[in-house]
């Protein structure tokens, strides 16, 4: 691998900063607060993770030429890895029709009719491309920047750059789809090389969301009160002879802090102060909305306490339990569509009424795209494809209404400004505050970063 | 993807020529030949051993004077730790501390270095350092068969005191070795035991990520260089020139290297390594085609060739690599790295080695960054007995144990981590660079699982063998793309074995342990964080593991104690090795009594029950999370069917079925002249609009009757959902054969013709800390003193059949079903059973339990147990 930028001057800059400091690190506030390298109104980031692969012919790329050359082989001189080696068809049109939404008149397909109504807040953009054509290397390389697994996350990298607003709540949220994780499990949010305090934590969206918050029945309510004013006396105890600041007192205050998380993370869950018209609106307790819509719905609520970074993923396990529409684009992408298209559109919608859109950056996208072609002739399903694939972003600090980059006429990869998921992530990161070649993190005799010596922030796409 | 680095490359050379020289040379410290430093002058230390004349004439230097030596008590658990990873016994302690024999600290430590633990303990710390996991990682994360035997020759390594040259050269060669056997050739596991990609995106560029991955566990772990960093440019700040990288990976190019079968996970074959069952690595090519450099690193970007050798660091050692001879099936490459890594003249391989001893003894390397030596690692603290170190290690013949024993028979290692000028050397030395006093620290994760099993004497010391699975909690299994395959805990007893034994799964790491900074294992580690956050205490405070261990020991404390005060004193002996003091005891005992009486239910100690409370309630409140009785609020459709049966607790559930066609019968007297709901076995079902249960204690009460003619598994209530993943671990109530009762698939009775046809009876089943049990009519059908195995609860209830199959439909009568999430006290089931029993006229048993459920002196000292668990003392090693 090459790079290691900041190696030198910027090392200082940062600690000049204050940022990240031995001395907070040492006394447990690893997650204090602390302001980005430039002033921005994103405060949180919640990123909807359309697991297995979105078409984008049949989403946010209009492609009509499709329509002509149907039945055709992608031309010749089109290189591509035929992923699993699967049977390889003929050039098929989008399966739903588009149409224009908003002001903007972006094109979005039927899957979507909702998000549709929000195309004025969207940025799209169609020029994505990644590096894998496989599920376990490509969401890797989605959330850590690299296709190889042991590194850290996108929200890590955030969570380790801005610290949290909300000591009883963890930095960097996980919320999955009940089918399953995705491919590759825990490397896609782990804090790699970084303290693990920085990784994911994996939320569930209703009762007890994280684990160990309660104890056996016995042990809850005053019992553990009772319990933690004698532990608290024994270890005042053992302080006594021993240096009163630090790590031992660090502890002793965690699990203060411990009991209060216990009472406020289900809070943060509890979706019964939620109006009936906010429920519905984001089809809670409807199939087949009920699921994506509550994790919406929590996202929302973790935002106003002030978590980080959110990733929810729509699509968990494997192929058609996720966006990875092998066996037909219609029935599968009519499945998830419909799974998440007015919880997504009433998340937008619900953040620009109580004014958190402009804080709070929405990227929506898989971890790649799929091919303009079936899988055989009259096969309804495509196969993966990196090369060129559609994303969008929407919230602080993006201009909505516009489209970055276009694919090829057939949709097959990204020809004008293309955009790869290092630029994606400078990008984020870019919204977020932060300076995607100053958050470095030694490791190894090497500061490294995110997009390690890569990455190109997409100006276009702001405001 | 690496076409900017070019550009950047220019770019930083720009920086260095501004910057000076901002690199190491060949004549950086860490590459300077190790000569033998001249022991300081300590004068009046004369006692002390050669490392307390170095490290003292530093802290003379800056005018601070060292601690006093560690009280005794704390200098055997300090040892015990770091030579074992588990802590001594009361016992132990007491004749160490009362022990009149001079001798007695070394004798310990002899003891020590000798115990098999050792080398569990020691093997642990290298298993990091090589990026040890037992699975690949990636789309299938698939376990290496037989890895665990790489685990198992680490840990027998470190006991036999397996010289380090000869460590070293078995994990890189020990398939070129002269006398080469299994053990050695299980060693070469080191090079497979990182991520492996069975589906990468270019097979033939993946090739050079594994190269990459094998140059870099073996230049880290041996030598402290960062020589991956030379694969795409010449090092940016060592000596390492680009050809550097690809010479010694060339080392690994005669290797299984290609793309092959994926059974393979990227190893050679059976017949290639020569044994079967074992997972190691061997060259298929004698003379293997050659490697070319790769600008950039870029594999679509061949440059020149370039020959296999060594480092050009050490010019007096890199020499041309000899041909194999003709006789040998390998390349020999591996073996004349090793050889060049082992040469007593390789200034970094014992640098590195006692560097890492030192560390893990003193909780700080004198170099602090353990796997960089080169221009970015951290200034060696005291450098002159980091050679003095190096030196009597390669002359001791490389023994491990013998650098061990060195540091920790100092007195610098003995000294208290307390220290009466602290305050004043803090300011001075926050960190402690100078060694001052010890360093007090935190339990790793390992030593910690350890410690709490050995607190309730259940450590099984069984050593070696393949690894086990702990139970997981069902919300931790959610990650899994593959939720039913991916994960079956072992048995019970397995689970008690020591953390190293423990699998290590690179989708998922357990999670009580990665909360105590257990690493990711993709990249070599050699030093753990030791972060201090809310998670743990979280961990500490509610995992049921915790729990369980307290409950354990407090169960013995009781067992073998006469008294109270006796039984605290017991766990205190168990847990923090020593008496506790008059005061402490006061503190305990109150916080006993108080927690006794909130578990009998009374405010404070002391106070009487009130009247009506030692009556108990027929059907007590607390915890009822789902009441249905057909004498209470049922709404009926048009033909007389239930639509909707109202839910008397708080929860207010709304149960109710929607189709006309499976909707139960009302029956208005059908058990004892008081009405019940008829299923008829044929699609009639009940939904539930919420979760009934969240905890994992919990009771159900039903009063039902059985009238299936058929023998197949039928229930009564249940969460079943094979979709979303708890086939096996979903809470039901049932019957199944004749008359046997399932309650869930973790636990049903023995089959026995107790439950008659057709005639009423009350089925009560519980399950929590302090055991399962069922009852039927008050009469014990079945009882274990484990809860159940962890339930997946959030899935949809139904009533009447299993979840959501469309199958095991209930056929009779459900008068009355109660759910709790809790276990009832003993008075509590008994007065709610006696209630039902005499509403429906069911004749009753005594509801005898083989475990006393709830016994609130057993909670209370499960209680002190646990919060002594929690502490700083137990958590920390002074």
């Amino acid at each position: 691998m090459g790079g290691g930028f900041s190696g030198l001057a910027l090392t200082s800059l940062l600690s000049g900063s204050g940022f990240f400091t031995s001395k907070a690190s040492a006394q447990g506030k690893t997650l204090a607060p602390r302001p980005g390298h430039f002033k921005t109104r994103a405060k949180s980031c919640i990123f909807l993770m359309m697991n297995g692969g979105p078409s984008q012919v049949d989403t946010f790329d209009y492609k009509p030429e499709l329509r002509r050359h149907a039945g055709k082989s992608l031309p010749r001189d089109k290189k591509y890895i035929n992923s699993g080696g699967r049977r390889v068809g003929f050039l098929t049109p989008n399966w739903r029709p588009f149409r224009p939404g908003g002001k903007s008149g972006i094109l979005v397909s039927d899957f979507f009719p909702n998000i549709r109504k929000h195309a004025d807040k969207l940025a799209v953009i169609r020029s994505c491309h990644a590096d894998s054509h496989a599920h376990g290397s490509a969401l890797v390389q989605m959330n850590t920047g690299m296709p190889l697994i042991g590194r850290p996350s996108l929200g890590s990298w955030v969570a380790y750059g801005l610290g949290s607003e909300n000591d009883s709540l963890p930095a960097y949220v996980v919320m999955l789809d009940k089918r399953g994780g995705p491919i590759s499990g825990m490397p896609n949010w782990s804090s790699g090389f970084m303290p693990a305090t920085y990784q994911g934590t994996l939320f569930r969206p209703s009762g007890s969301p994280i684990l160990d918050l309660s104890g056996p029945g016995q042990f809850r309510g005053q019992a553990q009160r009772n319990q933690l004013e004698f532990l608290d006396k024994l270890n005042r105890r053992h302080l006594l002879v021993r240096e009163k600041t630090g790590e031992l007192a660090a502890r002793i205050q965690n699990y203060e802090l411990a009991y209060r998380m216990q009472a406020e993370a289900p809070e943060a869950v509890d979706l019964s102060a939620e109006s009936g018209q906010t429920l519905e609106a984001y089809g809670v307790g409807k199939s087949p909305t009920d699921e994506f819509g509550k994790n919406c719905l929590v996202a929302r609520r973790l935002v106003e306490r002030g978590v980080r970074f959110i990733q929810l993923y729509s699509g968990g396990g494997h192929l058609e339990e996720t966006w990875d529409a092998h066996e037909s684009i219609e029935k599968n992408h009519g499945r998830h569509g419909l799974e998440v298209d007015q919880p997504i559109a009433a998340l937008l919608d619900d953040l620009d009424q109580r004014g958190l859109l402009d804080e709070t950056l929405v990227v929506w996208g898989g971890e790649f795209g799929r091919m303009p072609f079936s899988e055989g002739k009259d096969a309804p399903g495509r196969n993966h494809n990196p090369y060129g694939f559609s994303m969008w972003m929407a919230g602080a600090g993006v201009k909505g209404g516009t489209v970055h980059g276009e694919t090829d006429e057939l949709g097959f990869e990204a020809v004008v400004d293309r955009v790869h998921v290092h630029d994606i992530h400078a990008t984020i990161l870019h919204l977020m505050g932060i300076d995607h070649e100053l958050l470095t993190y030694f490791h190894q005799g090497r500061q490294e970063s995110l997009t390690d010596v890569h990455g190109k922030v997409i100006h276009e796409i702001m405001a | 993807m690496r076409g900017i680095i070019q550009i950047f490359g220019i770019f930083v050379i720009a920086i260095q020529c501004l910057a000076g020289a901002d690199r190491a040379g060949l004549n950086w410290w860490s590459l300077r030949e190790i000569t033998r430093p001249l022991v300081p002058e300590t004068g009046k230390v004369a006692k002390g051993s050669p490392i307390d004349a170095f490290i003292r004439s530093t802290l003379k230097e800056h005018g601070i004077n060292p601690a006093p030596p560690a009280e005794s008590t704390h200098l055997i658990r300090r040892v015990y730790f770091d030579l074992t990873g588990i802590p001594p016994a009361y016992k132990e302690v007491q004749d160490f501390v009362n022990s009149s024999n001079d001798n007695a600290y070394p004798e310990l430590v002899e003891r020590l270095l000798s115990s098999p633990r050792f080398g569990e303990r020691w093997a642990r710390h290298w298993l990091d350092v090589v990026r040890y996991a037992e699975t690949n990682g990636y789309e299938r994360d698939a376990v290496k068969p037989h890895i665990w035997k790489y685990r198992d020759w680490v840990v027998h390594a470190f006991n036999s005191d397996m010289p380090y040259h000869r460590f070293v050269t078995e994990q890189l060669a020990g398939d070129e070795i002269e006398g080469r056997n299994e053990s050695s050739v299980i060693a070469t596991g080191m090079l497979r035991a990182g991520t492996w990609n069975d589906e990468p995106n270019d097979a033939q560029e993946y090739k050079y990520e594994r190269l990459e991955d094998m140059v870099d566990v073996v230049t880290t772990a041996f030598l402290g260089m960062t020589v991956r960093c030379a694969r795409c440019h010449d090092h940016k700040f060592d000596p390492i020139p680009q050809r550097d990288y690809y010479r010694i990976a060339a080392a690994f190019w005669s290797g299984p290297i290609e793309p092959g079968s994926a059974r393979q996970m990227g190893g050679p074959d059976a017949g290639q390594l020569g044994y079967k069952e074992v997972f190691g690595w061997t060259d298929i090519h004698r003379e293997p085609p050659p490697i070319h450099l790769l600008i950039n690193g870029d594999p679509n970007k061949k440059s020149d060739i370039v020959p296999p050798g060594h480092l050009s660091l050490v010019p007096h050692l890199d020499l041309p690599l000899v041909v194999p001879p003709d006789e040998s099936k390998t390349s020999r490459r591996r073996l004349q790295l090793a050889g060049f890594i082992t040469s007593p003249r390789n200034p970094l391989t014992p640098r590195v080695m006692v560097n890492r001893i030192w560390q893990h003894l003193m909780g700080r390397g004198i170099v602090a960054t353990p796997n960089n030596f080169g221009y970015k690692s951290a200034s060696p603290s005291h450098p002159e007995l980091l050679d003095w170190m190096a030196h009597e290690f390669v002359r001791d013949g490389w023994s491990i144990k013998s650098v061990i024993r060195k540091i920790v028979l100092s007195e610098t290692y003995r000294q208290s981590s307390l220290h009466p000028d602290a305050d004043k050397y803090q300011k001075a030395d926050p960190e402690n660079h100078l060694l001052w006093r010890h360093n007090r620290r935190r339990m790793d994760a390992e030593a910690l699982r350890d410690a709490l099993l050995y607190a309730s004497g259940e450590l099984d010391l069984k050593m070696g063998g393949e690894s086990f699975y702990p139970e997981l909690a069902p919300e931790v299994l959610e990650g899994f793309s593959r939720k039913s395959s991916a994960w079956s805990p072992s048995p019970p007893g397995d689970q008690l074995r020591r953390s190293i034994y423990m699998i290590s799964k690179r989708h998922l790491l357990v999670p009580l342990m990665k909360a105590f900074d257990f690493p990711s294992s993709e990249k070599p580690c050699g030093k753990r964080d030791s972060t201090t956050v809310v998670s743990q205490s979280l961990a500490m405070l509610n995992n049921r593991f915790v729990h369980s261990r307290s409950r354990r020991l407090a169960e013995v404390a009781m067992k073998v104690s006469r008294s109270t005060e006796d039984a605290i004193a017991f766990a205190w002996k168990k847990i923090l090795m020593r008496d506790p003091d008059a005061g402490e005891m006061d503190l305990a005992l109150a916080h006993y009594h108080q927690q006794v009486a909130h578990f009998e239910g009374r405010a404070k100690p002391g106070e009487v029950l009130p009247a009506k409370q030692a009556a108990v309630s027929a059907v007590p409140g607390e915890g009822l999370c789902l009441w249905l009785s057909a004498d209470a609020g049922v709404s009926l459709d048009a033909s007389g069917k239930l639509l909707r049966w109202k839910d008397q607790s708080e929860n207010a559930l709304v149960v109710t079925q929607d189709l006309p066609s499976s909707r139960p019968v009302f029956l208005d007297r059908a058990i004892a002249g008081k009405p019940a709901i008829r299923f008829s076995g044929k699609k009639d079902f009940l939904g539930i609009n919420g979760q009934v249960l969240k905890d994992q204690d919990f009771t159900i009460l039903a009063v039902a009757s059985d009238r299936s003619s058929s023998r197949g598994h039928r229930e009564i209530i249940s969460n079943w959902s094979g979709s979303d993943g708890n086939a096996g671990t979903s809470v039901f109530l049932g019957l199944t054969g004749k008359a046997r009762v399932r309650f869930s698939d973790n636990f049903s009775s023995a089959s026995n013709a107790l439950i008659l046809p057709n005639k009423p009876f009350l089925l009560s089943a519980s399950t929590g800390t302090s055991g399962s049990d069922i009852f039927y009519n008050g009469q014990v059908l079945a009882a274990r003193g484990s809860s159940l195995t962890a339930r997946n609860m959030v899935t949809p209830w139904v009533i009447g059949q299993q979840g959501n199959i469309n199958g095991e439909y209930w056929q009779g009568d459900i008068a009355e079903l109660l759910v709790y999430s809790r276990q009832l006290k003993q008075q509590e089931l008994e007065a709610l059973g006696k209630h039902l029993a005499g509403k429906y006229n069911i004749p009753l048993a005594g509801f005898h339990r083989a475990v006393p459920v709830q016994n609130p002196a057993l909670l209370g000292l499960a209680s002190v147990c646990h919060v002594l668990l929690n502490s700083n003392e137990f958590l920390y090693i002074d």
